[in-house]
């Protein structure tokens, strides 16, 4: 058991370093507010075919986008996502659907792996495959690469944020901490999430200082420069004044 | 008593700001006519243009207000001709390289030059965002000069006190403050500010254009002394203009000249406190800005100007309801451009109220209030000293045919061009765009509207233009015998 734990939590570290090391930081901006292809999704435990648009208009979607034989990222993945969750104290509506990419999937290899992540009777978390994976791939800028000597995609570990009107509200690119999650789950649901410049060795200046480990702000030297230009009149002025003074009352 | 030289570089004042207010006119229309599909500019070209308009009348309103006070300020105290040519001689100068960063160099920042816009690259030359910069502090340190040394002038005279007219809250003054020197001295103290909020932003973009990205502003930063040097000197401009009607206004029309009242210095001595802060309400939408400097912002807009406009209205109404006056042009421009301050006023405080501003933060409605108080108030307030000044060795000023078509073009040319505004921003069009896209389809048939009115406007300037120049270069070309 614990030698698994190692196991996965190596794969983890490494997974996300090489997740990430190509990534551009623009690359989680492409395709934001675009529509996500309305494809047809075979959900595990269902019967029918549902469209991708019933799913997002019940309730906000993230998406996982994995394949059942991926000897790479997609386990860590998507135990990270899972405790990352467990993490999150919201009364906001979220639901995850994994889907797999790969035509190779099945329902029974998307319940296998739900059960095998413990995950087959939770409410929140829907199972999927699709037979339109490539335009929804498209929908959401997403391009695995397969690799025919490892027979494995090279793909990213990627979310996807939908929102109720079926936009992508954010994407998340890498094996991601909580915070990053709560931000999406904001997004989906319509809730503006304001940022601010992390303090930087070359900005002196800042009206405030924030700490990104308690996430709070505290009042910085800039905040005295916005008060300097009448602090400075007054000195003329009384400077000038006084001179006129001493000039008046010699006179 | 007001020396030649004094006049003197005050016709060539009013000249050069005559001259720069058509062509700066000219410029807005084109813009309207852009917006309106009538012409086609680049989009690099309209925000140069944009830019120009905006940085060419804040100056010349600016300066227009700061001639007019420092001639009507030499009945009261001696003041310098050097520094007032000195203050021409650097606005000429300053007023060339801008027009050369925005027409040669295509800075198209807009006047407000936002950080961090000058420091990307949207066009323009590699030298034109320094070379603005450069501008600007020749800009700043001469009329920073120029208001320390009108500052200098009367607390030769008065004390501190005297000038803020605090003798005036208690019973019988033993000295009297006039009204003139009361909005003078506040009005100088808010420009002395604003310029030195100007010279700190100035100071940190260089800091940070030369420092190879050793240092970085901080957006929030910039923008509030930005705002406090924008918002703050196209007030004070007003302000310089409402001096001047204190002044004059009785004195054209025949009456007894004001005196300052308890509440006259009370109202001032508020906008003088509140003005400083009014500047807030342009960070509504800044949501790192502290909740606490917001609620400040619209109460200041509150404070700073509805008791200045409260007694200046009262004292106007005061003197001309029942009351037989001479009614001539220049009193009948201050009466006017007084409800165009009102009006635009109320728009200004309207947009000033978060929750109004969550609506009609940067729409049409934000330039169609600013208009309104400059274009039909201050510019009328200005060109009322400007006809005064021209025409003082008239004894009797008539209104002609002739000056009630003027009035009536410029009224309805106004008139028209601001109403466009009002109903683009009630509309929610957007300001600051170059070409309204299709789903705006009021906007560009109301650009057009606009632009047409504003034609009207500029004949009606440009009559104005034609006498008051006139007349100035006769003041400019006699000799003292």
């Amino acid at each position: 058991m614990f030698r698994n734990f190692i196991f996965v939590a190596i794969l983890a570290i490494q997974s996300t370093i090489n997740a990430q090391h190509n990534i551009s930081t623009l690359d989680e901006e492409k395709n934001i507010y675009e529509k996500i292809s309305n494809v047809p999704l075979k959900i595990v435990n269902r019967d029918d075919v549902r469209k991708f648009e019933l799913l997002y208009k019940e309730k906000p979607v993230i998406l996982a986008l994995v394949f059942t034989q991926c000897s790479g990222i997609c386990n860590p993945f998507l135990i990270q996502l899972k405790n990352s969750l467990q993490f999150i104290k919201t009364d906001k509506n979220y639901q995850i659907l994994v889907l797999s990419f790969d035509s190779r999937d099945n329902l029974e290899s998307m319940s296998k792996l739900a059960k095998r992540f413990e995950l087959d009777n939770a409410i929140n978390w829907k199972f999927a495959i699709t037979d339109s994976i490539q335009a929804l791939n498209n929908s959401v800028g997403f391009s695995p690469l397969w690799d025919s000597i490892r027979k494995q995609f090279d793909h990213e570990a990627l979310l996807v944020g939908i929102n109720q009107e079926g936009y992508i509200a954010k994407k998340l690119i890498g094996v991601r901490s909580h915070y990053d999650l709560e931000l999406m789950i904001r997004s989906i649901n319509h809730i503006y999430t304001p940022s601010y410049k992390l303090p930087a060795k070359n900005s002196l200046f800042s009206c405030f200082n924030y700490d990104p480990l308690t996430g709070k702000n505290t009042p910085g030297t800039g905040l005295l420069i916005i008060v300097l230009p009448a602090f400075i009149t007054a000195i003329i002025i009384l400077f000038v004044a006084l001179i006129s003074r001493t000039k008046r009352l010699s006179s | 008593m007001e020396s030649l030289n004094l006049k003197k570089i005050t016709s060539l004042w009013i000249i050069t700001i005559l001259v720069l207010f058509v062509v700066a006119i000219v410029l807005g229309i084109v813009m309207r006519l852009n917006q309106g599909e009538v012409i086609k500019l680049e989009p690099l070209a309209f925000y140069t243009n944009m830019t120009t308009h905006g940085i060419t009348m804040i100056g010349i309103w600016f300066v227009a207000g700061m001639v007019s006070v420092n001639y009507l300020m030499e009945r009261y105290v001696k003041t310098s001709y050097s520094i007032n040519l000195f203050a021409f001689v650097l606005t000429v100068i300053g007023v060339v390289i801008l027009w050369t960063c925005t027409y040669i160099g295509n800075f198209s920042s807009g006047w407000t030059f936002l950080y961090p816009l000058p420091l990307k690259d949207s066009g323009s030359a590699p030298w034109a965002t320094p070379m603005y910069l450069v501008a600007l502090t020749i800009l700043g340190i001469a009329w920073l000069v120029w208001s320390v040394s009108l500052m200098a002038q009367v607390l030769k005279k008065y004390s501190f006190s005297q000038l803020l007219a605090w003798q005036h809250l208690k019973s019988n003054p033993k000295v009297e403050t006039p009204p003139f020197i009361l909005i003078s001295t506040v009005t100088l103290i808010g420009v002395i500010a604003s310029l030195i909020a100007a010279v700190i932003v100035i100071v940190l973009y260089f800091a940070e254009y030369f420092s190879n990205g050793n240092f970085v502003n901080d957006a929030l930063l910039m923008k509030n002394l930005t705002y406090f040097f924008g918002h703050t000197i196209a007030n004070e401009m007003l302000y310089l203009g409402v001096a001047v009607i204190y002044e004059i206004f009785a004195e054209v029309s025949g009456r007894p000249k004001w005196k300052t009242t308890w509440y006259v210095a009370l109202a001032w001595n508020c906008s003088l406190v509140f003005i400083l802060t009014a500047f807030f309400h342009h960070l509504y939408m800044d949501f790192v800005q502290p909740e606490g400097l917001q609620i400040i912002g619209q109460l200041a807009s509150y404070l700073a100007s509805i008791p200045a406009v409260g007694v200046t209205v009262f004292t106007i109404i005061l003197a001309v309801y029942r009351v037989r006056i001479k009614w001539s042009i220049v009193n009948l421009l201050f009466f006017i451009g007084v409800i165009g301050w009102v009006i635009g006023g109320l728009g200004a405080v309207i947009d000033a109220t978060i929750s109004n501003n969550v609506v009609l933060h940067n729409t049409l409605w934000v330039p169609a209030h600013f208009h309104t108080y400059n274009a039909m108030g201050n510019v009328l307030f200005s060109l009322a000293f400007f006809y005064w000044f021209s025409t003082q060795h008239i004894k009797i000023l008539v209104i002609s045919n002739q000056t009630l078509y003027t009035m009536g073009l410029l009224l309805i040319g106004g008139i028209g061009f601001l109403i466009a505004f009002y109903m683009g921003g009630a509309d929610s069009v957007p300001r600051r765009y170059s070409t309204y896209p299709s789903g705006l389809a009021s906007a560009s048939y109301l650009a057009k509207i606009g632009a047409s009115f504003a034609m009207l406007y500029l004949g009606a300037v440009l009559i104005f233009f034609y006498n008051i120049s006139k007349r100035c270069f006769g003041i400019l070309y006699s000799s003292p015998y």
